[in-house]
């Protein structure tokens, strides 16, 4: 058994399942009063879906009030919980295990060719593969500009050398929405190589602890193939 | 030399149960996620975490109160276009609110409340009165937005012109559509872009844009510039709003 995920790791996890969860269902509420970008009696050339609304049964909040509230209130979570684990991280040192380094791009080929079944036994790139690390290391810059356009459309006036800075409003609007789209598929990304390549992964996130025998590595996992943990090897013999 | 035979401690049994429960665990935590996700879904979340969301609106008021300046003028961009005739018409009456002068007398607006010489003001007086425009940004709180140029009388110079008392820390703006107002913190409301508007555009208001006169300023969402006013009354205390107390932000700074 080995500690896989300091306890201040998992918290700050799960508060950002919640917090981007409510994030995300808010703000599709949000821009449901408006779905679309365009400043009136102008048009806007970059979406295609305007005046179609999300659909209600994704959206949080029950109505635009209800969900600019619950918005406002919740990026203060979403803020100090990012800090807390980026903090964390840096002291740490885990940075060394989310930031990309040399080798990278040849690193997440080989794992793309291991997925694909043209490389047969599991690339060995420690804690993280290459592609968990660009996902991981993604994540929080995203996250950031999320939280960057979503203050330049909140203060425009106020603030507006920041909403200058992302094109003004109506742009600043569209990068806070692509933000969203980004951390989201980013997310289900992340969820779906969970659960179809180390369900395992989900314990470790939990407890914090993690056996080497369940990892992708030993298993040989791909999506869906040797999900089962290997069974327990004599290591040496007995006397 | 001995044959390698499998050793089997009880802590590997625990481990191959705990895999199993493993499983289940993660069953039973996805079904619970996503019953919990399911019955979230369009809702308006707990009625617990009411307060907890109004401490939060405090919160933010606060801060938005540290960043306002009068300094930080609104500038629309360079190449945007006036909305014209799209510029949205809003009102909450079931009719166009228009000022009956036949049961009414006379459009008037009142300037009262902690002044040192109250106002009524018609229409008349009101574009006497040294003329303030802007070309200026709408941040409606559904998200869009629209540019229009605003002509009237910056609302600090009618607080002069009535001699503002100083504990007046708040102002509530009335209207004839329905009962719709909606108050202001006294520093959003002396900001020199606030305007008591009587033309957009370089027209009249007309009736579906506020007439006879609204106030605008783009330091404020949409909704907290009360249309079709009949009443400025500078005030000790806040007093809410039409929009404000039913859960829309008090504040509402842009």
């Amino acid at each position: 058994m080995k500690k896989r995920h300091h306890a201040v790791v998992r918290i700050t996890h799960w508060v950002n399942v919640v917090a981007l969860t409510i994030m995300v269902g808010s703000g599709l509420r949000i821009f449901n009063a408006y779905p679309a970008f365009a400043r009136r009696g102008e048009t806007f050339c970059c979406y295609p879906f305007e005046r179609k609304p999300i659909p209600a049964s994704l959206t949080f909040g029950g109505w635009l009030a209800g969900a600019r509230n619950w918005h406002f209130a919740m990026m203060w979570v979403l803020v100090v919980n990012g800090l807390v684990y980026l903090g964390f991280v840096y002291t740490h040192g885990e940075w060394r295990d989310l930031v990309p380094r040399r080798g990278i791009v040849r690193d997440a080929w080989e794992m793309v060719r291991f997925y694909v079944t043209v490389r047969k036994d599991h690339p060995r790139q420690g804690k993280h593969n290459a592609l968990q690390r660009l996902v991981y290391f993604s994540f929080p810059i995203v996250g950031a500009l999320a939280v960057i356009t979503g203050i330049a459309i909140w203060k425009p006036v106020q603030l507006a050398w920041l909403t200058n800075l992302m094109g003004g409003y109506v742009w600043a609007r569209y990068w806070h929405f692509l933000a969203m789209l980004l951390l989201v598929a980013l997310t289900f990304g992340h969820v779906f190589m969970v659960f179809a390549v180390d369900p395992y992964s989900m314990v470790a996130m939990v407890t914090g602890n993690y056996k080497e025998r369940w990892s992708p590595e030993e298993r040989n996992a791909r999506p869906f193939v040797h999900l089962l943990p290997q069974p327990e090897q004599p290591n040496s013999p007995s006397p | 030399m001995s044959e390698p035979r499998p050793p089997r401690p009880p802590l590997s049994h625990l481990a191959e149960r705990f895999a199993i429960d493993r499983r289940r665990f993660l069953m039973a935590s996805g079904g619970a996620l996503g019953a919990a996700v399911l019955a979230a879904c369009d809702s308006m979340g707990p009625k617990s975490a009411a307060r907890l969301l109004r401490f939060a609106e405090r919160k933010n008021e606060s801060l938005e109160r540290v960043l306002f300046r009068h300094t930080s003028m609104d500038v629309p961009a360079a190449g945007a276009k006036a909305a014209g005739s799209h510029f949205p018409a809003y009102f909450i009456s079931k009719h166009v609110p228009v000022w009956d002068e036949a049961t009414r007398g006379v459009w008037r607006l009142q300037v009262g409340g902690m002044v040192q010489r109250p106002l009524s003001l018609s229409l008349a007086d009101l574009a006497s009165l040294p003329r303030t425009g802007y070309r200026l940004d709408h941040f409606c709180v559904e998200g869009w937005t629209a540019v229009a140029t605003r002509t009237g009388v910056a609302l600090a110079d009618l607080a002069r012109l009535a001699g503002v008392q100083p504990g007046a820390q708040y102002v509530d703006f009335e209207s004839f559509d329905d009962d719709y107002h909606e108050s202001w913190d006294i520093d959003s409301a002396m900001h020199p872009q606030t305007l008591v508007v009587y033309a957009q555009d370089g027209h009249y208001l007309n009736a579906a844009w506020g007439a006879p006169a609204r106030i605008y300023s783009p330091v404020k969402i949409g909704y907290k510039n009360t249309k079709y006013l009949t009443r400025i009354m500078f005030l000790p205390r806040r007093t809410g709003g039409y929009w404000s107390d039913q859960g829309y932000e008090w504040y509402g700074g842009v």
